[in-house]
């Protein structure tokens, strides 16, 4: 086989990457090109006294040093406008870039940026979100109140945004239950850590500029381009290389407008690349840590009368797009059960650390895993086998969820059943040791539904360019759009040239964040397929002499239905339209109902996005080192409710590559800071992914279910379900073998043998009813 | 493609090194501290070898020493002075791929791609010097090799794959 | 800065003499600057072609490892694996396959850390390092050489040229293991080397040094009253005691100070269980840890 002979099932993208010969943004250059390197706050908490640049800007090689006074006066917001650019007087985490500079190489850029002088007037850091939230807790922003939000939010001094889930009156119905199972759990921050650390490219000609960037989201970083340094739309174009991995850390926007604001003053081209310790302190995106505090009232019989949580969330130090995670996490927390009465409040407080941002599935993985530690205890504190439980409460088909929408069809009971049963077969062939045990856990994840366009064309030579906003992170989904296009057409996937991750020629979508590549993007393809399709049957049809709902489009050839011998080819039919055919779709959000229970507005993603939540059940096998507390995790069994699998090889690689997100995330991978919010482990040794030597084994599948309310053919997405179950399925693993809980994510093999050596089991109080 | 750019200030600190990559020689001067990753990317525009780490951990810098695997990242080009280099562009005979190019995207082993390149050049070597390895010895050999996107499974099966089909099994 | 690839000990030597570093796989040196820990030394000498360095002979009474011998190279060899098993262990252990095919014994020992891998065999082994300089040959003892962390007592004119360590009698075993939180790429969080001989099932010698949990890697002490015992539990017991009395840990990133007392008590009775086993005859392959599943039960 060779470069061009690559099987239809294979991704387009693969012969570049396998070769070595795609461009990823950092192996861009350009003539002239500058390189960039940032000046950090260092202090986690610290006023600004003085910021003398002049050293940099006297060393020889430098081109252009930029600080917050050489950039429009701009606030920039999601929600709550509480950050700018550049630093300005206070500096509220380590990362916060107080200057950039170019330089002729990259080596000079970073002695330029050493050499800037920065004192501070340090101030006190707050890094607790409880101690935060106390009258006395320094402030993080002094003047919180004079940022201008959009919408409703609910904020007081370190509370950046408070999100409250309720349903039925919580308090009454806890009285009436029989055993009242409380626990706390709390998870520490984390990142998403793709391998490719992020780049940036801009160049200017004239009043245009072009960024080439390690964003997933290329039309964010647009816009933020053009609000922070008040550029028309038209005039900015973001072209997406090949993207080494995102996992959300690279949603939105980053440093796109502080490298074009610097290559403006270069009158040059200016890359940036970061090191994997910039990676770590830098970007706005960090898996938020999280405290879970949670009690349930539950009958004998294992029904659920009630729950009451409270939920304190790390936003950090500004908000990047934070806004829907405390009512993510309150979803999460009330979980894809029938949890009878609800009352869960979340915090989302500002901290002097990182600020947290969309990492995959945000709030989840945390959330669920102390749910399903939780609903673990619950069934221990019943006597009930935990299986069994989940299996009396979980949601199915024609249940109200909490915020009350009624399933359609979904498949969280048959994600239990497969999964379990899986882990149970292979525990019968392989008997499970005196160390080990399997763990189940459940979760879910919504389906966002937003608006994407499409276009399409179909060539003289037959050919078609398919014209997407999506964005391929590598997760195949954009790749999966052309198959959409080629059923509809009837022609082979081959011919679909896919023109993806430049905002000058694709319309407005959400790239590849939430889930929503298929999701959105699929339907615009659809759409714009539907009409050329349309196109070629009236061709057909008027050259076949027949109706066009009789033409049949298959091999590249239109037919009357029952009569395929007279057919004739798409070539000759775009011939005779005397131009090629064009399709052009603009898929809107579809229309949700209204909410009818009572949750804060902010950031909502109620309705609509948790009509058709895709499920699953990871069921683990670990085995424990009693002595050190190592755990290691030998098989992950999976069933995935994402609907209808389009593209089967992309949809096991997505659960796979999830999984072993939540092996790291369950056992190694938490961010330590000191106490003054500095990281303490920015760099891949102290910072543990797993190795390959350390990964389980993974048996997938999954329920088709083609949902109503979901997306193309009833498929769901899929990036980020498969990163929410598993660690709480190793630690309800875990506690079997123990006997104790690790209430501490990560589950790391000192805190394991610490729960070893402690009792940390969770309060259970018998209620009598009688 | 050598450092004649007018921007690059001439290092008095630089040496002259040969280096032969895939093949080909390239007389280069480097600045001693220079490590190959850098030199590779830059002075001799072999892009595929990847920088993903700055303490040596994540592999995605894995080039062929001497037909040995190394972290270029954390070696010194001069020091690789004379000596014979294969980076992941080097693996295709021509517009051929090599079976573990082949099969590891026919298996869905690659994602975003990032560390393709140096878990090929890790795999390349393995299998050069143990032709049939067991699924550990796999698993250990590709250890260095980072990736997060794939959970390794369809890496490990490409592997195993391509052993299979070079001992014509 | 410059980089000089020397051919031979004697010009290695003599480059050493006017302030260059020696520089083998680069694994500690180049990694550390990178990491911005201490800047690449002025003068570099390349080590890594120098034939006499990357020889490993033996005779009856002792092996002789040439500093320039790397991990990969250790962790394969017959005579290493058959005579200094714990050295096989360590060194199977040590990064990547990429990392052990460039990183040397010499470069090990020399960077001097405490959490080094070889370095608490090589004390079980009764090892010296041989140091070459103009001024002549010497010997030094593991523990000798290694006066705190990332210190040593070698002068910066003397070239490490091998390691030499006496051949354990008949009924002699040895084994490394060390404490890791996943299964590669790791740094030893602890982690403890045994060598033991048996003679019709009774111990005749016992030595135990400890990886991570002092400022050098150091050999517990008054074990002799245990010569004479069975290789049983009681024996384990009462080795991880000494252990965890004898190591004064830190806290750091890693671990607390009090787990790792634990660990090490932990690490310490597994070395000498694995080492009295192969002592005793039984096939262990390198390395224990790896092979035990030590870490966490297969
Ligand atoms: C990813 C990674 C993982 C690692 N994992 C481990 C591990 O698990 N366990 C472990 O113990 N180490 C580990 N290391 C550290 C390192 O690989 C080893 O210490 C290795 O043995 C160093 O050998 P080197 O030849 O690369 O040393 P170099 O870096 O070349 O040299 C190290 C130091 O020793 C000096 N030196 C080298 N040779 C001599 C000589 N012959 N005479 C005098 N001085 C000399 C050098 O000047 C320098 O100061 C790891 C390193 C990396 C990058
Ligand atoms: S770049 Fe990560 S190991 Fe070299
Ligand atoms: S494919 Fe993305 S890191 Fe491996």
């Amino acid at each position: 086989m060779s470069l061009t002979e690559i099987p239809a099932f294979a991704r387009a993208d693969g012969p570049d990457k396998v070769s070595g010969l795609g461009r990823y943004t950092a192996d861009l250059t350009l003539t002239g090109m500058a390189h960039a390197a940032f000046r950090y706050a260092d202090v986690p908490h610290g006023r600004i006294v003085e910021l003398d640049t002049s050293p940099a800007r006297a060393m020889s090689g430098v081109v252009a040093v930029i600080t917050d006074a050489d950039v429009p006066d701009i606030y920039l917001s999601a929600e709550i406008a509480d950050r700018t650019l550049f630093a300005r007087d206070v500096v509220r985490y380590e990362g916060e870039v107080v200057a950039a500079v170019a330089a002729v190489t990259p080596e000079i850029a970073r002695a330029a940026a050493a050499a800037i002088v920065v004192r501070y007037e340090v101030l006190p850091a707050v890094t607790d979100i409880e101690a935060a939230l106390g009258e006395n807790s320094p402030l993080v922003h002094e003047s919180w109140d004079s940022y201008a939000t959009s919408g409703d939010v609910v904020r007081d001094r370190n509370t950046a945004m408070r999100s409250e889930l309720h349903r039925g009156d919580a308090d009454a119905a806890m009285a009436t239950a029989d055993v009242v199972v409380s626990g706390r759990y709390v998870a520490d921050a984390s990142h998403a850590v793709p391998i490719e650390p992020r780049a940036v490219v801009a160049e200017w000609q004239g009043d245009h500029l072009t960024v080439h960037t390690s964003t997933q989201v290329p039309f964010d970083a647009r816009s933020r381009i053009c609000e922070t340094l008040e550029l028309p739309t038209s005039r900015v174009r973001v072209i997406v290389p090949h993207l080494g991995g995102g996992f959300g850390g690279k949603c939105g926007a980053h440093f796109e407008p502080h490298i074009a604001a610097l290559a403006k003053v270069a009158k040059r081209p200016v890359k940036l690349v970061f090191s994997r310790y910039e990676e770590f302190i830098a970007p706005d995106r960090r898996r938020e840590g999280m405290i879970v505090d949670v009690a349930t009232g539950v009958k004998h019989d294992g029904t659920i009368v009630a729950r009451a949580a409270w939920l304190g969330i790390d936003n950090g130090a500004y908000m990047a797009d934070a806004t829907f995670f405390p009512q993510l996490a309150a979803m999460h927390v009330a979980g894809p059960y029938r949890t009878g009465s609800l009352k869960i409040e979340a915090d989302l407080v500002y901290t002097n650390r990182q600020p947290s941002g969309s990492v995959r599935a945000p709030t989840a993985p945390q959330a669920c895993w102390a749910i399903e530690s939780h609903t673990d205890e619950i069934a221990v504190a019943l006597d009930m086998d935990p299986i069994e439980f989940r299996r009396r409460n979980l949601v199915a088909t024609g249940d109200v969820g909490p915020m009350g929408q009624v399933y359609d069809e979904i498949g969280a009971l048959e994600c239990l059943e497969l999964a379990t049963a899986s882990a149970q077969a292979s525990a019968d062939q392989k008997p499970l040791g005196p160390d080990e045990a399997l763990g189940v856990s459940m979760g879910w994840w919504p389906t966002f539904a937003v608006a994407a366009g499409a276009f399409a064309k179909m060539h003289a030579d037959g050919t078609v360019q398919l014209v997407t906003g999506g964005q391929e992170c590598g997760t195949g989904a954009v790749m999966t759009l052309r198959n959409l296009a080629a059923d509809e057409l009837g022609i082979d996937p081959e011919l679909i040239e896919l023109v993806y991750q430049d905002t000058a020629v694709a319309p407005e979508g959400p790239g590849a964040s939430g889930s929503q590549t298929l999701l959105n993007h699929g339907r615009a393809v659809e759409v714009a397929s539907q009409q050329i399709a349309a196109q070629l049957r009236e061709l057909a049809a008027d050259h076949l002499e027949a109706a066009p709902e009789d033409i049949v489009l298959a091999e590249s050839k239109a037919s009357v239905a029952g009569a395929p011998a007279a057919s004739v080819a798409f070539t000759e039919l775009v011939e005779r339209a005397g131009a090629e055919l064009l399709g052009t779709a603009s898929v809107e959000m579809p229309e949700y109902p209204e909410l009818p229970t009572s949750s804060t507005c902010i950031g909502d993603q109620g309705m609509g996005a948790w009509l058709a939540p895709q499920f699953s059940c990871h069921v683990a096998r670990v085995a424990v080192d009693r002595d050190t507390g190592v755990v290691r995790v030998s098989e992950v069994h999976t069933a995935h409710d994402s609907g209808t699998i389009i593209n089967l090889m992309g949809a096991h690689g997505q659960v796979e590559g999830g999984v072993l997100m939540g092996v790291g995330q369950a056992l190694t991978e938490g961010t330590r800071y000191d106490d003054e919010g500095r990281q303490r482990n920015a760099g891949l040794l102290e910072y543990k992914l797993q190795t390959i030597a350390d990964a389980p084994s993974i048996h997938t599948q999954f329920v088709e279910i083609a949902t109503p309310n979901a997306g193309p053919r009833g498929a769901k997405g899929l990036a980020e379900a498969p990163n929410v179950a598993t660690a709480g399925a190793i630690a309800n693993a875990l506690a079997k073998v123990i006997g104790q809980r690790v209430r501490e994510l990560p589950m790391t093999a000192e805190r394991v043998w610490r729960a070893q050596t402690a009792d940390q089991s969770s309060t259970t109080t018998e209620q009598d009813q009688s | 493609m050598n450092p004649s750019s007018p921007m690059s200030p001439s290092s008095p600190m630089s040496q002259q090194i040969n280096l032969t990559v895939n093949g080909m020689t390239w007389p280069v001067a480097v600045e001693t501290s220079r490590n190959l990753c850098s030199v590779l990317r830059t002075e001799i525009g072999l892009t595929g070898t990847k920088e993903g780490c700055d303490d040596c951990e994540c592999g995605a810098c894995m080039v062929l020493l001497d037909g040995q695997p190394i972290n270029s990242c954390s070696y010194l080009a001069a020091q690789a002075d004379g000596r014979e280099i294969t980076t992941v562009e080097g693996l295709a005979d021509g517009d051929e791929l090599h079976p573990l190019q082949r099969n590891i995207l026919s298996a869905g082993g690659v994602q975003c791609g990032f560390c393709t390149p140096g878990m090929l050049m890790s795999a390349y070597a393995l299998l050069d010097r143990n032709p049939e390895p067991s699924i550990e010895e796999i698993r250990i050999g590709l250890s260095g090799n980072l990736c997060r996107c794939t959970g390794y499974a369809r890496i490990l099966t490409a592997v195993h794959e391509t052993a299979v089909e070079l001992n014509g099994a | 800065m410059t980089l000089t690839i020397a051919t031979s000990v004697d010009q290695a030597i003599a480059l050493l003499a006017s302030g260059a570093r020696p520089i083998a796989g680069g694994t500690d040196l180049v990694v550390g600057a990178r990491q911005g820990k201490a800047p690449l030394p002025d003068q570099l000498v390349a080590i890594d072609r120098i034939a006499e360095l990357a020889e490993l002979t033996s005779t009856d009474s002792e092996t002789r490892i040439g500093a320039g011998v790397t991990h990969a190279r250790l962790m394969t060899d017959g005579l290493i694996i058959e005579r200094h098993t714990a050295i096989a262990d360590a060194a199977a252990l040590v990064g990547s396959p990429a990392t052990r095919n460039v990183g040397t014994l010499g470069g090990n020992v020399m960077n001097g850390s405490p959490a080094m891998d070889t370095g608490a065999p090589l004390i079980v082994m009764g090892a010296e390092a041989e140091l070459r300089s103009a001024d002549g040959t010497r010997r030094v003892t593991m523990g000798d050489l290694w006066t705190g962390p990332g210190q040593i007592s070698a002068r910066d004119d003397e070239l490490c040229t091998s390691l030499v360590i006496p051949a354990g009698g008949p009924g002699s075993g040895s084994a490394y293991v060390r404490l890791e939180y996943r299964r590669a790429m790791e740094i030893a969080v602890v982690g403890a080397a045994a060598a033991v001989t048996l003679s019709d099932g009774v111990l005749t010698s016992i030595r135990v040094a400890l990886t991570a949990v002092a400022p050098v890697i150091i050999e517990i002490g008054d074990l002799d009253n245990l010569i004479g015992g069975a290789p049983d539990r009681a024996l384990h017991g009462a080795v991880a005691a000494a252990a965890r009395d004898q190591a004064t840990p830190i806290s750091d990133l890693r671990a607390t100070d009090e787990y790792r007392r634990h660990t090490i008590g932990v690490m310490a009775a597994r070395a000498v269980d694995a080492a009295a086993r192969r002592a005793a005859g039984e096939q262990i392959p390198v390395p224990v840890n790896r092979s035990l599943g030590i870490g966490a039960a297969q």
